[in-house]
Order: C-alpha cells, then structure tokens, then sequence
C-alpha cells in the first residue's frame, strides 16, 4: 500500500468522525491510529460527552459491524463471549455455540468499570488473543477487532476498578474533555435542529483487506535509531527504580509505585508510526513519540497513595519525564 | 555528465549530512587550535623568557618547551575528538536549519537493509526537497568562540605578569652582590669612549673585593683612590649620561667603602671582646678565661661565648656556673686544655689548696678565687720569670715564707681521685694531686693572694 493512500483514508476517516463529533480532533486522531495499530482504547470522561456517539460513528465510517455492551454489576462472562445453548438440529438436540456480543468488528465495552473483575476479565483474553475460549472450545473473533471501552470518572461507588494487567492491555487511555463554548455551540447546532449530520462510510465493503494493509503499511514506517533509543530511556525513566529515574527525575522516584510495562513502549513506537503516516511521513519523528507518549503510558503508570494525596496525575510525571530525558 | 552526477552526490542527503559533520569537525579541530595555541605560545615565550633571564638552563628550557608542544598537540586532539560530532548530531542540524522532521536523521541512521525499498525512497524524495534550504557555509559559517577570547586574554595577562615580575623576584631571590654590581657598571662605562679608562679599574676593584686574601685594609686603599679618581673623573665630566654612570659608581664605591669600614670596626670588635688575638697575656680582674682561650682565630662564636663569660666573671659570677651549656663546657675545655699546659708541675695541687682556702674565705672572693687559671700566668707566656723579684729564681723564693699543710687523711683520699668540688664545679676538670703546700704568688700579680694568709680555721687544727 502506498503511504499516500493510507494518508488519504485515514483523512476521510477523521473527516467523517468530525462530522458527528465536535471537537475531540485529537481523540478521534487516536483512536484511528489505535485502530490501525490493532490496540484497543479506553476512553474515560464524565457522562454526556460523545464517547459512545464516537465509536458508533467510527463503526459507521469503517463500514463495520459494531456492537455495545453495557457493563453492570450482574453483568455475566458469558453475557460477553456467548455460551453453548442446546438446540434442535433436526430432531438431534445438540449443543451450539451462540456467540456473544464480542464477537464484532468494533466492541464498545460501556462504563467497563461497573462489572464485576470475573467479566472484566472475560474481556482479557478477548483484547489480547483475539480469540475466546467458551467450555474448551476456542472461537476466533472477526479481523479487525478493536474493543473502545469507556469508564466515568466520578461515579465510583459501586464501581470496580479495572486491574492493572487489563489496563495494560488497552492501547490508548484517551481522556475525553468537556466542549469549549464554541465547541459547545457547534454541538448544538448540530443536534438541536432538524438537520442532523451523519457520517459517511469511507470504506468499501471489503474494507477488512484495507484496513489490514494499513496495519501493515503502519508496521514498516521507519524509526531512525536514535528515536527508539529515545522510547527506551523515556520508558526506562518511568521505573522508579531505574537508573535515569534515580539520578534525574526525582517526582518518578516521589510518585510512582510501578513504572511502565514493554508494552507500553510497544505502544509508543506503534502510535508514533501510526502519527507519522496520518501526517503523511514514512518514518517516525521525535514529535511523534511525544505526541503519543501520555496516552500511551498514563494507565500503565501505577501512582502511589502519595500521589493520590497530592492530586498529581500520571500526565504531570509523565510531562516531567519528558523534561528530564533528553533526545540523542 | 560527470559533474552532474557529482553535483547529484553532493545533494544527496546522506551526504550532506556527512558533509557538515565533516565541516563541523573542522569547527571542532580549530576550535581546539586557538584555544590551546595561546597557552602554548605563551609557555613557549615564558620558557624563553626564562633562558634568557638565567632562570633555567638551556636543555631544561628546551626540555619545557618540547613538553609543552607535546601536551598543547595532545590537548588539541583530545580536545578535537572529544568535539568531533556524530552523525545524530549532525543530521539533527540539518534537520532543524532545513525545518524537517528528523527526514535526515532518519536516513543518516537507519540500517536501509531493514527498510522497504518504496518508504526509503519516498523519505529520501522528501529529505531531498528539503535539502534545496540549506547551505552548509551560509548555514553552519565558522564562529570565533568565547572561550578563546579568554584562552588569549588569559595568556596574554600571564605573560605579562612573567615579563613583569620576573625580575623583581630575580632581584628580591639573588640579590646582584657588590662586585657584581661594579662589573656592569664597568661594562656599562665600557661601552661609553669617554669612561673606558675607569671601566678596568672598576672591574680590577670587583676582582679584588671578591679575593678573600686580600686584607680589608688595602681594599679599602683601592676603593678610596678609586673614588677620588672617579670623583675627578666626574668634575671633568661635560655629558650627562658619563656623569651619571659615574655617579652611580660613586654611590656604588661609598657603599662599599661604609661596607668595607663597618666589616673592620666589627672585626676589631669581636676582637676586643676576646674573640680575637690576646693583646696582652696579663690576666685582667674579673676576666676569666676567656681572654685565655686559644680560640681567638676570629670565630664568632666562641669570641661571643668568652666575651659573655668575661661579664659575668666580672658580676661574680663564676664561668663554671653552669656546666650544662654549652658554650661555657667549651670554654671548660678551653680552660682544661689550658691547665694542661701549664709549665708548672706544682700548679695542681696548690689549685685545690687555694681552692678551699678561698671556699673558706667567703662569697666575695670566690668569684675571683674559683677561677683559678685567672690567678695563674697565661700559658702563652713563661710562667714564673716575669714575676722574678730580685732574688727570685728557678730553684725558688729566697727569705719566703712557707705555709706547709697537710690536709686529713680522708680528705686527702677522696683527692686522689676526683674531689666533690670539682664533680660540682667543672665536671670535667681533673685534679689529681691533693696539695700539701701552698706558695704564694708575689704580691704585684693581680688576684694574688696576700703573703700572709690567714688559715682557714678548720685546718688549724691538723696543721702540723
């Protein structure tokens, strides 16, 4: 696939999004490079923000299929990959697999946080294996797969907090911010009057090809050297116990419990590529990195009580790293 | 063609960056040069500086500076290498001059075996449509730095403060001696036609200052007819640079004429203080042996040493009293070897006698009476003959009165060896005999003890 081409669809895709979605031009950026890269996003912001809206509209423009599970505490596993049913196959009463709502091109997992850890954790194997396991028998989910969970902020009571081992599994955490008055302005213009906006689909039908060459086109782009070096002390840095944390950045040292997993800098390097491409370049840049560095790591940095104490997020250390390594 | 497609090579990115990591390296190579050539420099004149003004020889001086060449060429390569930059480094310049985003970095750095051949080339199609916005001279142009206006101006300061004081230490460190002094100045007089007839004389003069041999008296004869011919000299005189030189050299002569005058009072001096010859053999009152001494060669300190026993002799205080310093145990010795060579074989043990009888007598007369050698002759001359009255002889006193005694036998037993006074008194001055007699010195002698001795009331007794 050629570089242009990929740049062209992934444009068209942002244009479509933006139709419905007012604002929120970086998240609508990232999730498509999420997408492309083959992770899976979680989205966090309060109620009302889009967050819903936006996946639906991602699935529309992709021209795939789609489905929602709405997370609640009686929210079972099966409830998400499906189960066995017995059913009567020509007077032979067999068990069949009915697959569950995970089964979909695009899964959105809403206000995750609301089911119980055995659920939650029903989705793990879903995210990363692509695959799911129902009474032994393993079933392949569609390509592409792409989970966008969400979670809510502030209703915490009677809520359970993701672990950290599946939020390491979660490509992006994207936070959703509240609309600017002009922002604010143009979504009501948009969803008050008798015109509502609807995206377009940008993707033909056999548009599972594409977006696999796309994933692969994004898998090539260059990194010079000097850049993935810069990826690994920026990882390395967010070890409280590492050496460039020890010597140079003292609030990683003060403020984390757990620095970054390798997936994490996995996720670097693969959002930086998925950047440079949707700006049209082959190889990755150190702005790219940057750019990609804190929805990348803010929920692999597992803060201690200190920092919770003094209300710093894991975007203000992260920041900090950024500050203190230097590039080559 | 062929320069066309060279052109193309020079365009190429790869080798632009190449190019300026090669001009920067140049940068970094003279950068190294003029911040450590003024050092350099400046050792190398200091080191000439040093030569010429004596301070070092030769050899060591070319020693320094064939050490300091070889240090300033290491510094400049140490410094040079350390300086040179790396290709990162060096597309990142191009990157942010061409306003790119790491195109060259990228291609300077990437392994192009690992890459897809279409993205190498659309990166280097997009690097070379932004190579067209840099130049390496307009761009990357050679800068003089700051820290070799500092390396110069710190040389430069160094330099000065050598030329400067230098010669003020030299002066203050080896002070130029007299006839040193009076040798420029005759070179200096020398040079000048009107003055060469002085400038021998002078440097005659400086020679024999220097000679030791030379007796101060007749030094300083030469210096004061020196002077008066210089003095003549300068009355002569119309030009006033000769006059000048002249008056230095007569500042110079009267300087050492008043060195010269001071030496020979101090001289006399120390002399007279009894460092120097005996004047006269005649023992003075309250002068102890110092007079005696045989040291009188000139040393100074054994002149102070006697001068110092001298005093206190004449306070009254014995030059035995303190056997523990030293310099008085020399003057001990001075007196032992002096008792050793007395003439008389008598003289022992009429000392011991005298000795007590003086104890006996009472403090007033012991500070005299202890000394014994101040009653005795001085070795140098004959002992007994000058003090010959008429009818006085070798074989002894004619119509003199004797006063014979004779000691107890204890006493007399422990004189035998070494007696309790004496361990007291000198420590080291033996006295072998007890003495049985006593003969009195003939009246004119000073310290001599009168004719007629009153005996000390413990002997009477045992006196047979």
């Amino acid at each position: 696939m050629e570089p242009e081409r990929f740049q062209e669809t992934f444009k068209r895709l942002e244009g479509e999004i933006q139709k419905v979605i007012v604002g929120h031009d970086d998240v609508i950026r990232k999730v498509l490079i999420a997408f492309f890269a083959g992770g899976h996003i979680l989205l966090e912001g309060v109620p009302g923000l889009g967050k819903t809206l936006l996946v639906k509209s991602l699935s529309h423009a992709l021209g795939m299929s789609f489905k929602r599970i709405q997370f609640t505490p009686d929210l079972m596993p099966s409830d998400i990959v499906g189960t066995e049913v017995l059913a009567d196959n020509d007077g032979r009463r067999e068990f069949q697999f009915k697959q569950g709502p995970i089964f979909a091109h695009v899964v959105l997992a809403d206000e995750i946080n609301r089911a119980t850890p055995k659920t939650q954790s029903a989705v793990l194997e879903a995210m990363e294996e692509k695959q799911v396991t129902v009474f032994g028998e393993s079933h392949v989910l569609d390509s592409p797969f792409m989970v966008l969970a969400t979670q809510n902020p502030i209703e915490l009571e009677g809520t359970y907090p993701l672990p950290e081992a599946q939020l390491d599994r979660f490509f992006f955490k994207l936070l959703v911010a509240p609309p600017s008055p002009d922002q604010l302005r143009e979504i009501l213009k948009r969803t008050t009057g008798a015109d509502v906006g609807e995206c377009a689909k940008v993707l033909p039908d056999d548009g599972g090809k594409l977006v696999n060459e796309m994933k692969l086109l994004l898998r090539q782009v260059m990194i010079a050297p000097p850049i993935e070096d810069y990826v690994v002390r920026l990882v390395h840095a967010t070890q409280p116990n590492g050496e460039q944390s020890g010597s140079s950045n003292g609030s990683v040292k003060q403020f984390i419990r757990f620095g970054s997993s390798p997936r994490g800098a996995q996720s670097v390097i693969l959002g930086a590529k998925g950047n440079a491409l949707a700006e049209g370049r082959v190889h990755v840049s150190y702005e790219d990195v940057e750019k990609v560095l804190s929805p990348a790591l803010r929920h692999r940095i597992i803060l201690n009580f200190q920092a919770e104490a003094e209300n710093v997020s894991a975007d203000q250390i992260l920041a900090e790293v950024m500050k203190q390594v230097k590039r080559n | 063609m062929a320069s066309s497609s060279h052109l193309e090579e020079l365009t190429r990115p790869e080798t632009v960056v190449l190019r300026l990591r090669a001009q920067l390296g140049n940068h970094a190579l003279w950068d190294a040069i003029l911040i450590l050539l003024p050092p350099v420099l400046a050792s190398l004149w200091a080191t000439y500086f040093l030569v010429q003004g004596a301070w070092v020889s030769p050899l060591v001086g070319t020693a320094i500076a064939i050490l300091a060449n070889g240090f300033g060429a290491l510094a400049v390569t140490l410094r040079y290498r350390k300086r040179i930059p790396k290709l990162p480094q060096a597309a990142q310049l191009v990157d942010k001059r061409a306003g790119a985003k790491d195109h060259f970095l990228t291609l300077a750095t990437i392994d192009p075996a690992n890459c897809p051949e279409p993205l190498l080339s659309r990166l280097r199609q997009d690097a070379e449509e932004l190579v067209g916005r840099v130049e390496l001279t307009r761009d990357f142009p050679y800068k003089v730095k700051t820290p070799m206006y500092w390396s110069a101006g710190s040389s430069l300061i160094a330099l000065l403060l050598l030329y400067f004081l230098l010669p003020v230490a030299g002066a203050m460190i080896h002070p130029v001696s007299t006839s040193q002094r009076l040798r420029q100045l005759a070179e200096k007089m020398a040079q000048a036609p009107q003055l060469k007839e002085l400038a021998e004389p002078l440097k005659t003069l400086a020679a024999k200052l220097e000679d030791t041999k030379i007796q101060p008296e007749e030094k300083q004869a030469a210096v004061k007819e020196l002077e008066q011919k210089i003095a003549e000299r300068r009355k002569q005189e119309d030009e006033k640079k000769n006059r000048d030189l002249l008056s230095q050299a007569a500042d110079e002569l009267k300087g050492v004429e008043q060195q010269q005058s001071a030496g020979g009072q101090e001289q006399q001096k120390n002399q007279s203080q009894g460092g120097g010859n005996l004047q006269s053999n005649l023992p003075k009152e309250g002068q102890g042996e110092g007079k005696q001494s045989q040291g009188g060669g000139g040393a100074d300190g054994e002149g102070q040493m006697s001068a110092q026993s001298s005093k206190e002799m004449e306070q009254g205080k014995s030059a035995q009293g303190n056997p523990k310093e030293p310099g008085q145990d020399k003057n001990q010795q001075h007196q032992g070897d002096a008792k050793g060579n007395q003439p008389d074989p008598n003289q022992p043990g009429k000392e011991l006698n005298k000795d007590r009888a003086d104890k006996g007598q009472g403090g007033s007369k012991e500070g005299s009476g202890k000394n014994q050698s101040s009653e005795e002759p001085p070795q140098s001359a004959p002992p007994a003959e000058r003090f010959y009255q008429a009818g006085e002889g070798k074989d002894g006193l004619k119509g003199a009165r004797y006063v014979t005694v004779q000691l107890p036998e204890e006493v007399a037993a422990d004189g035998k060896g070494e007696s309790k006074a004496t361990k007291e008194g000198t420590g080291k001055q033996r006295r072998s005999q007890v003495p049985v007699s006593n003969v009195p010195l003939p009246a004119h002698v000073p310290n001599a003890p009168a004719e007629k001795q009153q005996m000390p009331i413990e002997y009477r007794g045992i006196i047979r």
